[in-house]
Formats: structure tokens, C-alpha cells, sequence
């Protein structure tokens, strides 16, 4: 167990670990390379599942022989009851779409503080299929719908109608036999605020922990769902799934630009993971015995590191080339450390001059792995205050020094150049779906949100060494008065410099951005795998594949589901 | 009908957005609404009689200081909403109390001071008392008074209505009291001709939030439309060029 002061204490101070240089960390390139990890949030919510021994059972399952209907979960855990809802109604191929946009899906679920009676499962029917057009209430914390990977699922209920298991290699294709198109938590649609469910539902008070559950009950639903449609149009040849055919199945996610503004809006909460990854990496660098038993594991993480890599498949040529490019810094780390090795520190080292940033970030992910008596108690500080409050007393000096020492990365920026201020992020009429746009031929730019941080930055610190010629010996709350315009970038500027690591090192501006390095980094720590871009805008990926079953609970847990591999299948399937 | 606080925070930033309010000033706006209305105390209704007049919030001049010293200031707001300006004024008022031990700013020409109290009880929570007072009315003259102690999450209120004449002077006013030594309480005296006195505790206003909490916020369908109206002016029109800026296929 660790503490709040023993956390500061390794953080700030003469008895700080050596945390990474913020430059190197914050850069966001190297945020889009980092990867799952110990402290991922699907593994942290698995294993206070699996340690807690939680009761899943169903309390009403209604589904016709073609697989829809309704399914009530009722979810025990040492502190309260919860329900988890879905529904499950035909869909036609064509209305099948993983947009946001979309109005009609193969399901829908909602995380239900509590019992569910027939009146409130039928408010509940009246609504959550409806998704956005409809309404829920404070009972409700978490709002999710799924679309079936068509072919997938046919192919799987008719591998087990057949008395046959579905073909692993098909699996390792798509891993998978629904995507999630969105998983609504924290108020939408009148959804307890996250305020209620931090406070009140003490198993989900960590980030997006609800929103993970519901993705964990959605894959077991969906594996349940195979085998209910082939157990019914078979039951005589009928064979159920194997379990370690089962636990390779994830479920799929599409992720689009949506996920981006939010890494922006809530620096001081982004900053916290950061911190916490930071300080688990600092910790297996200075406390991480390599002892015997390390020096087994290590080869063998890294070797499932790379299977797990080898089989990723992505139609998208830059992550293919990402692929290729870790396997062979996972060989590289591999002969390095062949003959044994003595140090985190020198490998660390050796890496940042060795390996690609996907390779580098892919060796803290093994490292934090290795230890988890060093890294699994950071998990429950996860959580910030979102208050960006101003200092008003700061003198305009030393704000102008904090700029200058924190925000050196924005200052360097020459937004005078070609395409420095050529994107912008607007929101869009159709259900206010965050999109992107190129301000040289498109309308809009006088509706952009306000994600420019590294613009608005550099119009601060102009504005600010403009003022300080006349008012030298101002305070930033008499500036404030001044210059109110500048009150949202002073407070974050202010805000972000008491933290460890701050703003993520970007121009959002630039024509080049790529947003896909905020949806990978937001995923990362999510702890999703198997990253396939569509477009640079938005990224299928998997969650769960690998992780403990329903039926797994109360069984021995080992929480050894990092980058899971597909099982070893014998003879005809 | 029934909305979460997230919902209407989110709502009514955009409403400000809209209405041409600046960074940081959006939110302030939104946060200070969702606080009196999370806190008990009808931030929406406060809304209502301020929405005819934000609009005309980015017409008008900004805030200046028009008296200074090491523990005083005076604010002209030039007929703001305190929403869009309040919050600065505060700052101030915190700044020399920290530098000071005890400050005082007044305020002119600022409409809807409830709105101070999101802005009191940030500075509560940072360790600074805070206490204000207005009065308000033409006809019927009410006065107000809130104060936060150092360190603490909320504060108390008072009002009641008396048999003041109404002046000009006072009639936009506000008198700020902050100090980083001495915690500061406040409620309004039995005055002569008082009447409708209110007084709501701090743990009163804690247990109308632990309400909001578990239950969210209730608000008129016709303001809810009214507020997501005028914030639809932070939505671009859809076409097929601005899907593909989603990176839909």
C-alpha cells in the first residue's frame, strides 16, 4: 500500500525518483506510442474483480432463438448491487454503421445502480435503445451500444452449430464478435454525473472504470449470445466454445476524433496518468530487483511482446510499418540483453538511442509488467481535482518565466509559417460530432474549439510582455482585470506549471496534426490492443481479448493478460 | 425535465460560447450557474432574468479600475453581467488580501452578483474567507450577504427584503471582503423594516449539493430548448465535406 505523501515524496523533492524529462514524455508523438500496461484501466478493473470475487449472475434472460431479447445481469461486489441492461434487436445489414451518427444498433446496454423490476426495465426499453434520442435517469451511470462483426459472428455460431470450434488464425484476424461505437458515461442523456459515481458507487470510482465493466460484460455477452444462437439451430451437433478459445475473444471498438478534444479539455486528470506511469517506471528503475526470476521472465515477455505484434492485423500501411519497426526493436532488446543484464537504467538508456518511440514505450510497458509489487498500488491515485485555478498574486514576472520554462515547446513554434494555423476542430451539427477542418477551404473557423493551447500560449506570452512594458509590477489578478480575453490560458498556464508533467506538446493547429497519437495515447491507457487505423482520424482496436471470462471468477487468478497470444489449437477445428 | 450537471454545464458553455464570451470566461459563466442551481440556491432562475441581457455583455466596455491602493479597489464592470466579469473582481480582492492580510474591492455597475458565489467559494476552498454584500431591487429593495470561512468547501447566505429606497448608486453594486487572516462570517442584521429574512448554513447548502448529486438537476423545458437554441451558434453546418472531417467512409 502506498500513500499520498509517499507518492509526493517520489515525485517532488530531495527524495524524488528520477522521473523521465517532461519534453521527452509530454511530446506527442511519443504519447501516441505508448501501449498497455499493468496500469492500463481494463487491467485494473480486472483485477479488482477477479480479487474481489464478484457475483455476475443473470436475474432475467429473455432471448429468442435467433439471439434477441432482453438480458438483465445483476452485479455483486463487496460494497453495493448493480444491474447491467441490454437489449439485443435485429438489425439489417444496411443500417449497420459504426458512426456516432448512427441511430440504430445490433445493442444496447446500460450499468443500473441497483435491482431492475418491470417498470423500470420497461423506462429503461422505452430509451436506451434509443441511445442519444432518448433519456435516462440518475440510476443510470453508463450508456453503451455494440454492432456485430457480421461475418465474424455467422462464421463462429456456425463453427459451433457444427460441433467444430472456430479457427484461432480467423480470430487473430478479428479478434472480436462486436464492436462498441461509443460508451456514454459521466451525465449523458442525464446519466449520474461522474461526481455521483465517484462518490457513491466506491467499485467504479476510477476513471472510465464503469465504462470498462460495461465493455467487459458486452464481450461475455457476446461469446453467451454465439453459443445460445448455435446451441438453438444445432442442438444436436451443437459444442460450446472452449475457454481459451473464449478468452481470446475481445470485443472491438471504433474510435473516432470524439476522444481527442477530451485529452485537451481535462489536461490536469491526463497529467495524473502520466504521473502515475512516470512514477511506475521511476520505481522499477531504482527499486526493480533483476534477479533470477527476472531474468526468465524478461525474454519471455518480450517474445510474447512480439507475437502478440506479429499478429496484428492492420490494412493501414503506417501501422503496419509501426509493427514491423517494434518487432525488430524487440529483437534488438532481445540480443542486447541475451548474454543478461544488470540495470533498468543503462537499458532504458540504451533504448532512447536504439529503438523506435513504439519500441522504447513497448520495453516500460514489459518493465512495468515485471513488477507488480512496485507498480499495482499507483492504481487507485488516478483521480484529480479538475480545478484550474488562477494564482492571482503571481507577479507578471514570474509568469512570464513559467511560460517561458514550461511552455518553451509552444514559444518554438513559428505559427507564422505555411500550415502552422491551417486546422481547426469544430463541432458539428450532426450530434455535435467533433470533426476536423482545413481552415484554408472550409467554413467554420469562427466556430473552432478552443483546443489551440500552444496558439493561445504564444498570443498570451505577446500580450502579456506588451503589458508588463507599461505594468511591470502587476499582479496576474490586476492583469486579469486588464486583459480578461486571457483568463482561460493564464488559469491553465498556472495550473498545468503545478503539475509534474502539464500540457501535451502539440500544435493541434498544424496541418500535419495527426490525431491519431491523442486517440492511441487515450486508448493506451485505457489498455486497449491491436490498434488498426481507418483513416489518420479514427482507429478500430480491441479491449478485453485475453482477460479472465464471467466464469473465470472465483478461480485462480494469475492477472497475466498482457498482450495475450492466440492459443495453440490442435488438430481439426 | 431532468438533466445531469455535466449535461447543463456543457449546455450552457456553449450558450456562452455563442453569445461571444471568451475562453475561461464561458465556463466561468456556465460553473457559476451550475453552482448556485447544484447548491439550492435557483441558479437557473437567476439565469432567466440574466439570458435577455447577455448578449449585449460583448458590446460593452471591459471592467476597469477606476481606485487603487494596497488593500482597496474600485471596479467599474460598465453594466456587465457577473457572470462575464465577476470572478477577475475576485481574484483581485484575493490577491491583496494575500499580499495584505485583509482587502476590500467594490464593484459598480455589475448585474447579477448572485453569481459571486461559485467565485467566494473557490477562494474558500484555497484557503482565503471571503464575504460580500449587495443589494438589489427599484422597487422592492433586497439585500444579500454570503461568506466562506479559509479552507472550507461552502459557504452560507443570507437575504431578506427591506424598506430601503432604492439609489442608484447601490442598485449595481458590490462590496467584496477578503482576508487571508481572519475568517470571515456573515448574515444580515434584524434591521428595522426587514422582512422575508432567509439565512441558508453552510451545511445546508452542502445537503442541497449531496441532493443535485444523487439526483441531478431539474430545469423548464423551455429554458433547456432556450439555452441549446442559442448554443447551437457553436455548430457548423453539416455537409459531406464536414463528414469526412470525422473520418467516416
Amino acid at each position: 500500500m502506498t500513500t499520498p505523501a509517499a507518492i509526493k515524496a517520489a515525485l517532488r523533492g530531495d527524495n524524488a525518483l528520477p522521473l523521465r524529462p517532461i519534453n521527452q514524455v509530454m511530446d506527442l508523438e511519443r504519447l501516441g506510442a505508448i501501449h498497455q500496461s499493468r496500469l492500463s484501466f481494463m487491467r485494473t478493473l480486472v483485477r479488482r474483480i477477479m480479487r474481489e470475487r464478484w457475483q455476475i449472475e443473470p436475474a432475467r434472460f429473455e432471448l429468442d432463438e435467433q439471439g434477441y431479447g432482453t438480458v438483465v445481469y445483476e452485479i455483486n461486489t463487496p460494497n453495493k448491487l448493480y444491474s447491467f441492461v441490454l437489449f439485443s434487436d435485429y438489425l439489417s445489414p444496411d443500417e449497420r454503421n459504426d458512426r456516432v451518427i448512427a441511430t440504430k444498433w445490433d445493442l444496447t446496454m446500460a450499468l443500473v445502480d441497483g435491482e431492475v423490476d418491470d417498470l423500470y426495465l420497461e423506462k429503461l426499453r422505452q430509451n436506451v435503445p434509443k441511445q442519444e434520442a432518448g433519456r435516462v435517469d440518475a440510476r443510470v451511470f453508463v450508456l453503451s451500444r455494440a454492432n456485430r462483426s457480421a461475418r465474424n459472428f455467422d462464421y463462429v455460431v456456425d463453427q459451433l452449430a457444427n460441433s467444430k470450434q472456430p479457427d484461432v488464425a480467423q480470430i487473430a484476424k478479428v479478434g472480436y464478435l462486436y464492436r462498441t461505437t461509443a460508451v456514454y458515461g459521466s451525465g449523458k442523456l442525464g446519466m449520474a454525473d461522474w461526481e455521483k459515481v465517484a462518490s457513491r458507487h466506491a467499485d467504479f470510482a476510477r476513471p472510465f472504470a464503469a465504462e470498462m465493466f460495461v465493455c467487459l460484460m458486452l464481450r461475455n455477452f457476446s461469446l453467451l449470445q454465439a453459443e445460445h444462437i448455435a446451441q438453438h439451430k444445432a442442438p444436436e451437433s451443437y459444442n460450446p466454445m472452449l475457454p481459451e478459445i473464449k478468452r481470446f475473444f475481445g470485443i472491438g471498438n471504433s474510435t473516432g476524433l470524439g476522444m481527442a478534444p477530451y485529452l485537451i479539455n481535462h489536461p490536469l486528470l491526463i497529467n495524473q496518468w502520466v504521473e502515475m506511469r512516470e512514477l511506475a517506471l521511476a520505481r522499477v528503475r531504482v527499486l526493480g530487483n533483476i534477479n533470477h526470476r527476472i531474468q526468465q521472465q524478461f525474454p519471455e515477455l518480450l517474445e510474447r511482446c512480439a507475437v502478440h505484434t506479429a499478429e496484428t492485423v492492420t490494412e493501414d500501411d503506417w501501422q503496419t510499418a509501426n509493427n514491423q519497426q517494434v518487432l525488430k526493436d524487440l529483437d534488438a532488446i532481445r540480443e542486447h540483453t541475451r548474454n543478461g543484464f544488470d540495470s533498468w537504467e543503462t537499458l532504458l538508456q540504451w533504448s532512447e538511442k536504439n529503438c523506435s518511440l513504439q519500441g522504447q514505450e513497448m520495453l516500460v510497458s514489459v518493465m512495468l509488467e515485471l513488477y507488480p509489487e512496485l507498480v499495482d498500488d499507483l492504481e487507485d491515485y488516478h483521480t484529480a481535482e479538475e480545478f484550474q485555478d488562477l494564482d492571482p498574486i503571481m507577479p507578471l514576472q514570474e509568469l512570464k518565466q513559467v511560460i517561458e520554462d514550461r511552455y518553451q515547446w509552444a514559444l518554438s513554434f513559428d505559427f507564422a509559417a505555411e500550415g502552422a494555423k491551417d486546422t481547426f476542430w469544430y463541432r458539428s451539427e450532426e450530434k455535435m460530432e467533433p470533426r476536423l477542418g482545413n481552415a484554408r477551404d472550409e467554413d467554420g473557423k469562427d466556430k473552432e474549439m478552443a483546443l489551440g493551447v500552444a496558439y493561445a500560449v504564444r498570443r498570451c506570452y505577446d500580450q502579456l510582455s506588451e503589458y508588463m512594458a507599461e505594468n511591470p509590477e502587476h499582479s496576474t489578478a490586476r492583469f486579469m482585470v486588464a486583459q480578461p480575453k486571457l483568463r482561460g490560458i493564464v488559469r491553465r498556464i498556472q495550473s498545468m506549471n503545478r503539475c509534474i508533467y502539464g500540457d501535451i506538446q502539440a500544435n493541434l493547429l498544424d496541418r500535419e496534426i495527426l490525431p491519431m497519437h491523442l486517440l492511441r495515447a487515450k486508448l493506451a491507457f485505457f489498455g486497449v490492443g491491436k490498434f488498426d487505423p481507418r483513416s489518420k482520424l479514427w482507429v478500430r482496436n480491441t479491449m478485453f481479448q485475453g482477460a479472465p471470462l464471467l466464469e473465470d471468477i472465483g478461480k485462480t487468478f494469475n492477472d497475466d493478460w498482457f498482450m495475450p497470444l492466440a492459443p495453440q489449437q490442435q488438430g481439426e477445428f | 425535465m431532468h438533466v445531469s450537471m455535466i449535461e447543463l454545464k456543457a449546455a450552457l458553455r456553449r450558450c456562452f460560447e455563442a453569445t461571444g464570451y471568451f475562453v475561461g470566461n464561458y465556463e466561468d459563466a456556465a460553473n457559476m450557474i451550475l453552482w448556485l442551481e447544484k447548491h439550492g440556491l435557483n441558479g437557473l432562475s437567476e439565469l432567466e432574468r440574466a439570458l435577455p441581457f447577455i448578449g449585449e455583455d460583448s458590446t460593452k466596455e471591459a471592467s476597469s479600475v477606476i481606485y487603487e491602493d494596497s488593500t482597496s479597489a474600485i471596479i467599474d464592470s460598465n453594466g456587465r453581467s457577473a457572470l462575464n466579469c465577476i470572478a477577475a473582481s475576485v481574484d483581485l480582492a484575493h490577491a491583496k488580501a494575500l499580499e495584505n492580510g485583509i482587502a476590500t474591492v467594490t464593484v459598480h455597475n455589475c448585474h447579477n452578483r448572485m453569481f459571486i458565489l461559485k467565485a467566494l467559494t473557490d477562494c474558500g476552498r484555497r484557503g482565503i474567507s471571503v464575504a460580500a454584500y449587495w443589494q438589489n431591487g427599484s422597487q422592492t429593495v433586497t439585500e444579500h450577504t454570503a461568506a466562506i470561512k479559509a479552507g472550507e468547501r461552502y459557504p452560507s447566505y443570507s437575504e431578506a427584503t427591506t424598506t430601503l429606497s432604492s439609489n442608484e448608486e447601490d442598485k449595481q453594486a458590490l462590496t467584496i471582503i477578503c482576508s487571508s487572516r481572519v475568517d470571515l462570517t456573515s448574515s444580515l442584521q434584524r434591521s428595522k423594516g426587514n422582512q422575508n429574512a432567509r439565512y441558508i448554513s453552510a451545511k445546508q447548502v452542502e445537503l442541497n449539493k449531496e441532493y443535485s448529486v444523487d439526483n441531478g438537476i431539474d430545469i423548464d423545458e423551455a429554458l433547456w430548448a432556450q439555452i441549446n437554441k442559442i448554443g447551437e451558434g457553436v455548430l457548423v453546418e453539416n455537409n459531406e465535406r464536414s463528414r469526412q472531417g470525422a473520418g467516416g467512409r
